[in-house]
């Protein structure tokens, strides 16, 4: 392994002796850390090689030999200890010696990623260095040592801090800065996927660095500043914003704001659905397991036409004839060569939220005080100053920040409104007991419902749309629904306030009808972007179709302002015209035609709506979101099942789910192999779904032959209404 | 000397013979419109495809399902029955199997009016 040099030796030799001369624990007493003579030109000249050598010339070369020679853990955290327990804040070398050994730990917990324009270098010590961050990440939060580094640099932090606005130079804006970017790279830094992890896992974990946070009053430091935003602090935001964003990323809300009892409840009805689940995959199994040794060597026929036979064996194949045929589908070995499209860009790691992550009680108990507290009074301020921001394109935004502010709009806002409903059900439970319950209103989360997020939201919608940034585009239609619901909760909200405003935001939602057409085109898209687009994109149909029919119930002379071209009328224009040139006709045509591309009003019609998306690619995106039916919870196989019902018998278009492949997978969801949990509600739903349509589907079989063939493909347009109805669609013909 | 004369008609060179792979069968457009294909479903779905009705509805779909199976796999045998299902579904799209769906559909019509 040595003998290849993965770093300059004459490299490696100046490091090294750079921190060997910074000090060590060889004095008289090895328990103190003792530095050497010229420890601060030391952390200068190792952050001189980082810039120059590293930064300059694109490599990672420095940053690795300061990980073997493990500067952070060996040297800057205990200086930093050293310095906060001695007082050291009142000797202005000590302080410079700990700002230098700041200035050290924010460049080497900077989160190395993946990204596209990485050189050899880049590839080779990549692995390496973030191995090294969680081992700087496990001794910064490091609890037995006592270090308290947090701590440390907040301290280093607080002469800045106390200052106002405009008496703080640009050191002081600077000094607060890298105090806030220690949080967030503390907060980032993840064991690496897909590496083995050195050590417990648990000192690293989110559940770790929350009860650091707490311990060290960090969460205290968050919600000042947050709460001060756009007085006292301004360039902080959107570093805030991203230290929020890895702390809460990928945490249930739901489970947050359960007391330890029903958590418990919780987890053991998890428990109990897990080992149901597997009692009934044994079942599934013994059903058709062997019931003899493996050599017994059965084998049987399957008669065909024409005489002629398949064998099969096993002797599970002798019991049903299903089970012969379900076998000799899987024997065969060749699979369809699935294209995949582009390749999948490389995922930067910051900015996924897909995966849940849990909490021990501890944490969630603190962090649930934290984003109670911070609600409170640290989301208007900062939100606000954010969106500001990135509509400004101020410099410190940068792209990840807009997925990063619509994923935590979308989680805060759910947070909001669990915290209601939880109180709610602890004022019912108390009732008679405790005094009047005051309804709270949602005037707390008011920044991110006014009209500008809402200009904000469809703009950066539109654009991650165009732009086929699908990440971004989750994040997006994740805020759109948790709007949507937390509207609809401030309708029913018995303050008379809340309810006007929602009646107001739900008039703006529902009057724009090009909010109806991209949420329906983003539904229609869904090409291959994964799970998480897939629960996103449907989670959002449903809830906005259901909403939307609610509203235009209730308004029945409701209005939508629409976007045609009036192609028409220009047509009619140029042929009186009578031009000669036909190119040139045709340009000004569509000059005229963008000119006369009029918006005006129209009465909205839930039912012309809802036929919209009874089209074949709305139902193919459902039926990929249902062929996960395994893996996917009851609230998802519900907004699934509601849609199919919907399009089969509500709008009367069941045509459009008799494709042999969507009825094989319903099959299999009912009967199996590998079919639902039978003895949950759910269940039955689905099974008197598949029933209903099973039943319509042999009745339409009886009276047109041509469905036998028509059940293989998509439908045509023009042949639809024949299929469902038997009969041609009426046309009046003029003249 | 025979041994240093040119090479007559390139005789003597090594003669280098490369195997050409044999094709895979496709299911394509021809393929599922062949005898094998869908008129045999057509035919075979008159005669031997029966439905219990009411109350058996999930024994009338499973019927269905191994219908459409085995035919598959008498046409193709080397996809897996979802396999094949989805490269029928996008031969669909083609202009030729759509011209025929709409042929079917019109006899359809047809035998209806009458």
């Amino acid at each position: 392994g040595r003998d290849v040099q993965v770093v300059d030796p004459e490299v490696r030799a100046h490091i090294y002796s750079l921190v060997t001369a910074l000090g060590g624990f060889n004095g008289e007493d090895a328990s103190k850390y003792c530095l050497g003579d010229d420890a601060l030109a030391c952390l200068r000249d190792i952050k001189k090689w980082l810039r120059l050598y590293d930064d300059k010339t694109n490599r990672l070369d420095v940053a690795r030999c300061l990980g073997e020679s493990n500067l952070v853990n060996g040297d800057l955290l205990p200086i930093l200890a050293h310095w906060r327990e001695n007082n050291g804040h009142t000797k202005k070398h000590l302080t410079r010696i700990a700002l230098a050994c700041l200035e050290l730990l924010v460049p080497l917990t900077w989160p190395v990623e993946i990204h596209s324009q990485m050189t050899v270098n880049h590839h080779r010590h990549t692995p390496y260095l973030q191995q090294s961050q969680v081992n700087y990440k496990r001794g910064i939060l490091d609890k037995n040592a006592g270090l308290e580094t947090l701590r440390a640099v907040i301290q280093i932090g607080l002469p800045s801090l106390a200052l106002s606005r405009s008496d703080r130079t640009n050191r002081d804006e600077g000094i607060l800065k890298l105090m806030l970017y220690i949080f967030r790279n503390v907060a980032m830094i993840s064991p690496p996927r897909g590496l083995a992890a050195e050590g417990d896992e648990e000192e690293t974990s989110r559940s770790a660095t929350i009860n650091a946070f707490q311990e060290q009053d960090i969460f205290a430091l968050l919600l000042t500043i947050s709460s001060n935003m756009g007085d006292d602090f301004s360039f902080q935001d959107v570093i805030l914003l991203e230290i929020l964003f890895h702390l809460v990323k990928g945490i249930d809300v739901q489970k947050l704001f359960m007391n330890d009892v029903q958590r418990s409840v919780k987890r053991k009805d998890e428990l109990s659905d897990l080992l149901r689940k597997e009692t009934g995959v044994k079942r599934e199994y013994s059903k058709n397991a062997p019931t003899r040794h493996g050599r017994f060597g059965t084998m049987i026929w399957v008669k065909r036409d024409d005489a002629k036979v398949s064998t099969v064996s096993g002797q599970d194949v002798l019991k049903d004839g299903q089970v012969a045929l379900n076998k000799m589908d899987q024997t065969k070995k060749w699979n369809r060569p699935r294209h995949h499209g582009r390749r999948q860009e490389v995922e930067v790691a910051s900015g996924d939220f897909n995966l849940t992550t849990h909490l021990t009680s501890t944490a969630t108990k603190t962090l649930r005080t934290f984003v109670e507290e911070f609600l409170d009074t640290g989301f208007n301020p900062l939100f606000t100053h954010v969106r500001k921001a990135i509509e400004r394109e101020a410099d410190r935004v940068l792209d990840i920040h807009t997925r990063q502010f619509l994923y935590l709009v979308s989680w805060f806002l759910q947070a909001e409104r669990v915290r209601h409903s939880t109180r709610r059900k602890e004022h019912e439970k108390n009732k008679g007991t405790s005094r009047e319950f005051e309804p709270d209103s949602y005037s707390i989360v008011a920044s991110v419902l006014n009209q500008e997020t809402f200009v904000f939201l469809n703009r950066a919608m539109q654009y991650s749309f165009d732009q086929k940034d699908w990440q971004d585009l989750n994040a997006n239609m994740r805020c759109f629904t948790q709007i949507l619901l937390t509207v609809q909760e401030m309708a029913a909200s018995p303050l008379e306030e809340d309810q006007e405003i929602a009646e107001n935001i739900q008039n703006r939602i529902f009057y724009e009808e090009t909010t109806h057409d991209r949420i329906l085109a983003m539904v229609r898209g869904y090409n291959e972007q994964g799970l998480g687009y897939l629960d996103a994109c449907t989670e959002l149909l449903h809830v906005f179709v259901r909403m939307l029919e609610n509203y235009s119930k209730e308004n029945v002379d409701m209005q939508i302002r629409s976007k045609r071209r009036a192609r028409r009328a220009a047509k009619e224009a140029s042929e009186k015209n009578g031009t000669e040139n036909d190119e040139e006709n045709a340009s000004e045509n569509e000059d005229i035609a963008d000119a006369a591309r009029v918006t005006r009003e129209r009465t909205f019609d839930f039912k012309r709506f809802a036929a919209r998306f009874c089209n074949q690619k709305t139902i193919d995106t459902f039926v990929k979101f249902t062929t996960y039916y395994r893996e996917l919870d009851d609230e998802q196989l519900k907004r699934a099942h509601r849609f199919f019902y919907r399009v089969a018998f509500k709008q009367e278009m069941s045509i459009l789910l008799m494709r042999v492949d969507i009825l094989n997978i319903f099959y299999r969801m009912i009967k199996g192999p590998g079919a639902l949990d039978n003895s949950k509600p759910i269940y039955r739903d689905w099974e008197e779904l598949v029933k209903q349509l099973t039943r319509r589907m042999t009745k339409k079989l009886d009276q047109r032959s041509s469905l036998i063939t028509e059940m293989l493909f998509s439908k045509i347009n023009s042949t639809l209404y024949f299929l469902e109805y038997g009969q041609e669609k009426q046309t009046i013909s003029l003249g | 000397a025979p041994d240093t004369a040119t090479p007559v008609l390139g005789l003597d060179a090594d003669l280098k013979a490369t195997k050409q792979r044999v094709p895979t069968a496709k299911l394509d457009e021809s393929r599922l419109l062949s005898q094998n294909g869908i008129p045999k479903l057509r035919k075979n779905a008159k005669t031997k495809l029966k439905f219990k009705g009411k109350g058996h509805e999930f024994s009338d779909l499973g019927r269905l399902l191994n219908f459409y199976q085995l035919w598959l796999d008498d046409l193709y045998p080397r996809a897996k029955f979802a396999d094949g299902l989805g490269i029928i579904e996008k031969l669909g799209h083609s202009k030729r199997v759509q011209i025929m769906r709409r042929e079917w559909i019109d006899e359809d019509k047809l035998t209806r009016r009458d």
